[in-house]
């Protein structure tokens, strides 16, 4: 089993033009385990993509206090690179496009990167998996032979970073905003994709604005953020509660002094 | 520039060509170009100042090779020369009997005397087209003439390997010349390369000449040594309804000038240039890359990538002139850098010379790093930066890579990269 602890968690990102530093999160605090899904909800501009690229290790993001522990050892000061290693994932918001790397190439360099020189994946293997996955996630063995996302369409990078996840295993995937910009259809299968990766190993923290991708992923726990904060904790009911209430009224339940953009 | 010291004159160069049996009609050629070469400027390459450079030496020395040096690949349609040495040549008789030529440059001469007259210096690359031609007519060492008669088609390619011998000091001023017949069809790989370490300069030059309704690729790989300072000129003369095709790998360790040029004389004729070139250390390398359409409904295309390391200077020239009366012609480029090193200086130029109306022209340029969005993306999946580095430059230079038609000169190109960024240093 392994775990991934917040605690306390405080980050800034400097602005370009003014140089001044603002603080995005403000406390954060979460412990999740493999075998667990967790979804953190939360009204846009409040930290949800801050706290995944914080855990991922991307430069913007400056943390000035609390701690960071994967199965208990502080990743905060390791490269992004080494995190992965370590067994983390991130579905990114917008994945980047690098042509000239083969989607495929860049699987194979990505499932040999955590192995030894001397375990590297053989090419039956890897075909095996990816045409399994490709199966799993209907999508055609051509987008493999494309350069890495582009000219890929939303919904094509989005099942793009599943097909990822699901050839890399990591121990725990961030999926951030895995659902924007998808019809119902694609939806369903980046969900199942996620759903058949559940198990004992493997532990995820879906970001979602909305309530309805967690009608196809259940989650075991589900976190609310508002204003750099998780402000509550509960299980899947608690997305049903904010769907009928909305942002607004969890804020006014919990009788918080925040502004939300897009009051809902 | 100043005038190369000279102790050369007309009547020792005359000397040196007859002691080495060429037929008059060269000897004049070679003294005519000497005596003009004081007129004649160096090629301009803009934004890349080699004023202070030794181009040109005032030596004709004929010397032997060390044949034991190389070994020959006898497998293919090759000539394979190590200095001023032929070491092998294989031409299979069923192209022989279709009267292709391949042989190095003074028998033919000697044994082709009408044909090399008719082309050597006078179509593609007239000796007074800049002083360093001049200088290569006058002190050519070496060479190789290759001709494919009307009608040919091939589909091996043709190798040529010329190896700079600078086990010793000698000048190296070595001449390829192509003749492409009507309607024929062939590919030419290229490849230079430097046995021993002596400092040495070298002047390579190659005309094609690409007659009616021909097809022509060459692929040039360029790895001359660390210690030799080179002057490369390529240029083709294109017919009508002709294509000819260049791939070039500048992979060279010292200090060039590459001085790349393709005619499209005639209408419907049509050019694609591409080059890839890495530059590390001190080195320091200028390129031009130039298509002229002269004939109407041409087309030319240049592509230029380049990856710069270490403190480095490369500039990319890419030079699309539409002369007027060239109607209905195209002329594309895009010529790229990408820094790896701050302490490193690139410069992409796009020069347009359109003097027609009725054309179509585009062009695209950019220096700059690598995309920290990119490199993220890819360690975020576990990769470690230098793998990563290496996937976003073979990315950056895989509109050239893959366009080279032969596999193995690509994955030999892809190699040399590989093994170019491996030793050059890179900073963030
Ligand atoms: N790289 C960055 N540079 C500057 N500001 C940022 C950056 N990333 C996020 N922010 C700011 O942090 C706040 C939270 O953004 P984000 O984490 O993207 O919210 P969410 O994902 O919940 O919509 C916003 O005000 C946003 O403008
Ligand atoms: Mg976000």
């Amino acid at each position: 089993m392994a775990t991934l602890e917040i605690k306390d968690l405080h980050v800034a990102v400097t602005d370009e033009e003014t140089q001044h530093a603002k603080e995005i999160l403000k406390g954060v605090n979460l412990t999740m385990k493999t075998g667990e899904i967790h979804a953190i909800m939360g009204p846009n501009g409040t930290g949800k993509s801050t706290l995944s690229e914080t855990i991922m290790g991307a430069a913007a993001y400056q943390v000035t206090q609390g701690d960071i522990l994967l199965n208990g050892e502080s990743i905060v000061d390791m490269p992004v690179d080494e995190r992965a290693r370590k067994g983390l994932f991130l579905g990114m918001q917008y994945p980047a496009e690098i042509q000239g790397v083969t989607n495929a190439e860049f699987l194979r360099a990505a499932m040999n990167a955590k192995r030894a020189d001397d375990d590297q994946i053989s090419v039956m293997q890897f075909l095996k998996e990816l045409d399994k996955n490709l199966d799993l996630l209907d999508m055609s063995e051509e987008m493999t032979e494309r350069y890495l996302n582009e000219g890929f369409s939303g919904g094509e990078k989005k099942r793009n970073e599943i097909l990822q996840l699901m050839m890399i295993k990591p121990s725990f995937a961030l999926l951030d905003e895995i659902d924007s910009g998808l019809d119902i259809d694609a939806l369903k299968v980046v969900s199942k994709g996620v759903n058949a990766m559940r198990g004992d190993n493997f532990g995820s923290l879906i970001i979602t604005h909305y309530q309805r991708l967690l009608n196809y992923i259940v989650p075991d726990v589900v976190h609310i953020m508002m204003d750099g904060r998780i402000v509550k904790t509960g299980d899947a009911q608690l997305a049903k509660t904010l769907e009928r209430e909305g942002y607004a009224g969890i804020r006014d339940d919990l009788d918080l002094d925040v502004a939300l953009v897009d009051e809902n | 520039m100043d005038a190369v010291e000279q102790t050369m004159d007309a009547e020792k160069l005359t000397q040196l060509a007859e002691q080495h049996q060429e037929p008059e009609w060269l000897i004049k050629k070679r003294v005519a170009a000497f005596q003009q070469m004081e007129l004649l400027k160096y090629p301009k390459v803009l934004r890349f100042n080699y004023r202070n450079w030794q181009m040109a030496s005032n030596q004709l020395d004929w010397t032997e090779s060390n044949v034991k040096l190389v070994k020959s690949d006898l497998a293919d349609t090759h000539l394979l020369q190590l200095g001023q040495t032929t070491i092998s040549v294989n031409l299979p008789t069923k192209l022989a009997d279709q009267g292709v030529i391949l042989t190095d440059l003074f028998t033919a001469v000697n044994d082709y005397p009408e044909l090399v007259h008719q082309y050597l210096m006078t179509q593609a690359i007239p000796t007074d087209d800049n002083y360093l031609a001049s200088y290569h007519a006058a002190f050519l060492t070496s060479g190789i003439f290759l001709y494919v008669p009307a009608n040919v088609e091939m589909d091996e390619p043709i190798k040529l390997e010329i190896l700079q011998d600078s086990t010793q000091t000698s000048d190296f001023n070595t001449h390829t010349l192509i003749v492409a017949g009507e309607n024929t069809k062939f590919s030419v790989i290229q490849q230079m390369n430097t046995v021993g370490n002596q400092d040495n300069l070298a002047n390579a030059l190659v005309e094609v000449i690409a007659k009616e309704n021909s097809h022509v690729s060459i692929s040039a790989l360029d790895q001359l040594g660390e210690n030799t300072r080179a002057y490369l000129q390529r240029r083709a003369s294109v017919a009508r309804n002709a294509t000819v095709n260049w791939s070039i790998g500048m992979m060279n360790e010292g200090d060039t000038v590459g001085n790349f040029e393709t005619t499209l004389s005639e209408d419907g004729a049509q050019a694609n240039a591409k080059v890839v070139a890495i530059t590390k250390g001190n080195q320091r390398v200028g390129i031009n890359t130039g298509i002229k359409n002269v004939g109407k409904h041409t087309a030319g295309d240049i592509l230029q990538r380049g990856v710069i390391l270490d403190q480095s200077q490369l500039v990319f020239n890419g030079i699309g002139d539409i002369i007027h009366g060239a109607a209905g012609s195209e002329s594309e480029q895009e010529n790229r850098i990408l820094m790896m090193s701050n302490e490193a200086h690139g410069n992409a130029n796009p020069i347009l010379l359109i003097d027609e109306n009725d054309v179509l022209a585009g062009h695209a340029a950019s220096v700059g790093q690598v995309d920290q969005t990119q490199l993220y993306y890819l360690m975020s999946r576990g990769l470690s930066q230098a793998t990563a580095e290496h996937l976003v430059i073979r990315g950056f230079l895989g509109a050239v890579l893959t366009a080279i038609p032969s596999k193995v000169v690509r994955q030999k190109l892809i190699s040399i990269i590989e093994r170019k960024l491996a030793d050059g240093h890179e900073d963030k």
